[in-house]
């Protein structure tokens, strides 16, 4: 008889164990990342459409530095304008102030920095591809390796080390424009406030706090 | 037209609407008293027993569909865990409502059968059920009945707003009741339709089936059936018409539907099977004052089908935001 107690008790303990390790993940996880630093930047990637000739440098670049598969990248073109006169929108995460990924994500991947960032930790996706459906910029793409959701993190580690995305350093016209926009003197700060660089679609009410456009008049 | 959730998802939803709704035809059964106005009542027996093994069937689909969660499937606890998000809702939802609904039909079966309850009674490696033949058996029915029938409602309204909520992003999706009406239409929707899945599932087919006619039964389930009918024509007809009228892709997603590239599955296998064939069947019945059992099957299984192509045409033919 003991031995069946035991047994059950272990079994308890075990699936206890299994609760608390699920809840608290997540919560862990949050506590790692607010005290890796607490970042005061605001950093601003403007992508000014009068100069992006549509070449895709960027897209290479971001998919050989992410090491995405073949035909893959964070970074999709969309042609816009018409026949005699296209023009280029590059679309990759905005990340919003206000994102519907991180809302209907059922798991407490996706998340939002403090530096407005929005991240996904691959270990807590479980791959119901709920945010990709909530993108409005459809900005999500699939790892199916992996079995997790994947975007643009605006190459995080090098940025917070001084260098910049890799879709940046690509541009071969200088369509992309990154820095600080906490900083009043920086080039980025600048084509904010004069109101040349805007979010995309505002009217989605995502709120993008990072990516920024300039975009061609028609 | 949007790629991430395809066939497993549309089955789930219709799954779960279908089994919310039988359940919430065997509780107006149990609850209306009709349930015991016979000696057997199918009705009851397959809307208690059904959705349980149902809901289970459409969750190991939902698993299957996962990425990472299938491969490491103790993640799937993670989807408890964040309150914002809908889908968390519904694993609670499910959670809840499946081992409510699978002990609803074990005491359906055994108030039906009550030789199931000598056999329980007989076998030595089951004396530990002693403690049940203590309950009085109807009473603790009737709870499981009605705590299963809230949670239907929240289950079958729960698909709906699952795929409502991702708002701007596939604007179909979350397309007004009316376009001054600022509430999603899909969720009501998917409660109509799931309830008359439900009713098709226990009424049309089971009862025919087992009785090989329906109007002993429920003498006014052609009235019902024209009010779901005409409800559910209404709701739909009032969400494409909004769709149209907001522009953009949530237009296009009603054009390919009534006009389009899904206009086949649309009008062949939504309308026809389950709305005229359904409304002709009982509009017959009424005039004639009976059922045959063939338009019983018929129009069960009409119904059902159409039930689920529903789900699978809404979900396939959400188209993503233009940018
Ligand atoms: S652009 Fe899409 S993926 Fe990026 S933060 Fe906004 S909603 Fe999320
Ligand atoms: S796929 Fe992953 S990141 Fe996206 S909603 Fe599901 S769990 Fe969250």
């Amino acid at each position: 008889m003991p031995a069946t107690i035991s047994r059950r008790r272990f079994l308890g303990l075990t699936a206890a164990a299994g609760v608390v390790a699920a809840l608290g993940l997540p919560l862990l996880r949050k506590e790692a990342s607010s005290a890796e630093e607490r970042p005061k930047a605001r950093y601003a990637l403007i992508i000014d459409t009068t100069k992006c000739t549509g070449c895709g440098a960027c897209i290479e670049a971001c998919r050989q530095r992410n090491k995405l598969p073949e035909g893959l990248s964070y970074i999709r073109r969309i042609v816009k304008g018409n026949e005699r006169n296209p023009w280029f929108l590059m679309v990759q995460c905005q990340h919003c102030a206000n994102p519907p990924c991180a809302t209907v994500c059922p798991t407490h991947a996706t998340y939002r920095r403090e530096d407005g960032v929005v991240l996904i930790d691959p270990r807590l996706c479980v791959g119901c591809k709920y945010c990709m459906q909530a993108c409005p910029y459809q900005a999500r793409i699939f790892d199916e390796k992996r079995g997790v959701a994947d975007k643009c993190w605006l190459c995080l580690p090098w940025v917070l080390g001084g260098g910049l995305p890799a879709c940046v350093e690509a541009c071969i016209p200088g369509a992309r424009i990154f820095g600080r926009a906490d900083d009043p003197q920086s080039e980025v700060a600048q084509l904010i406030a004069s109101g040349r660089a805007k979010p995309l679609h505002p009217e989605f009410g995502t709120e993008p706090s990072i990516l920024f456009y300039i975009i061609q008049e028609e | 037209m949007q790629t991430a959730w395809g066939w497993p998802i549309a089955i789930y939803l219709f799954l779960g609407g279908l089994g919310a709704g039988a359940l919430l035809i065997a509780a107006a059964f149990e609850f209306s008293g009709k349930r015991y106005q016979y000696d057997f009542c199918p009705t009851a027996l397959v809307g208690a027993t059904v959705p349980g093994p149902l809901l289970i069937l459409g969750t190991l689909l939902l698993i299957f569909d996962l990425g990472a969660g299938r491969r490491e499937p103790w993640r799937i606890l993670y989807m408890y865990t964040h309150f914002s998000s809908v889908m968390t809702w519904g694993v609670w939802l499910l959670t809840l409502f499946i081992p409510v609904a699978l002990i609803y039909g074990f005491l359906e079966i055994l108030d039906a059968f009550p030789a199931t309850r000598q056999w329980l009674k007989s076998r030595r490696w089951l004396r530990w059920t002693a403690f049940l033949w203590n309950l009085p058996l109807r009473q603790t029915k009737r709870i499981f009945a009605g705590v299963g029938a809230v949670l239907a409602i929240g289950v079958a309204t729960y698909t709906g707003i699952l795929i409502s909520a991702v708002g701007p992003a596939i604007p179909f999706w979350s397309t007004w009741v009316l376009p001054f009406i600022p509430i999603p239409m899909l969720p009501v929707l998917f409660l109509v339709s799931a309830i008359s899945t439900g009713l098709g599932l226990t009424v049309d087919l089971a009862a025919t089936l087992a009785l090989g006619s329906v109007e002993q039964r429920l003498k006014s389930l052609p009235w019902i059936h024209l009010a779901l009918i005409g409800a559910e024509t209404l709701l739909l007809g009032m969400m494409l018409i909004t769709a149209l009228m907001a522009g953009g892709s949530a237009a296009k997603s009603a054009q390919e539907i009534i006009a389009g590239s899904y206009a086949i599955v649309f009008w062949f296998l939504i309308v026809l099977p389950g709305f005229i064939f359904p409304f002709v069947v009982h509009a017959y019945a009424i005039g004639l004052g009976r059922h045959s059992p063939v338009s019983g099957v018929g129009s069960g299984m009409g119904i059902v089908i159409s039930g689920l192509f529903l789900r699978y045409l809404i979900l396939i033919s959400g188209i993503p935001a233009a940018l």
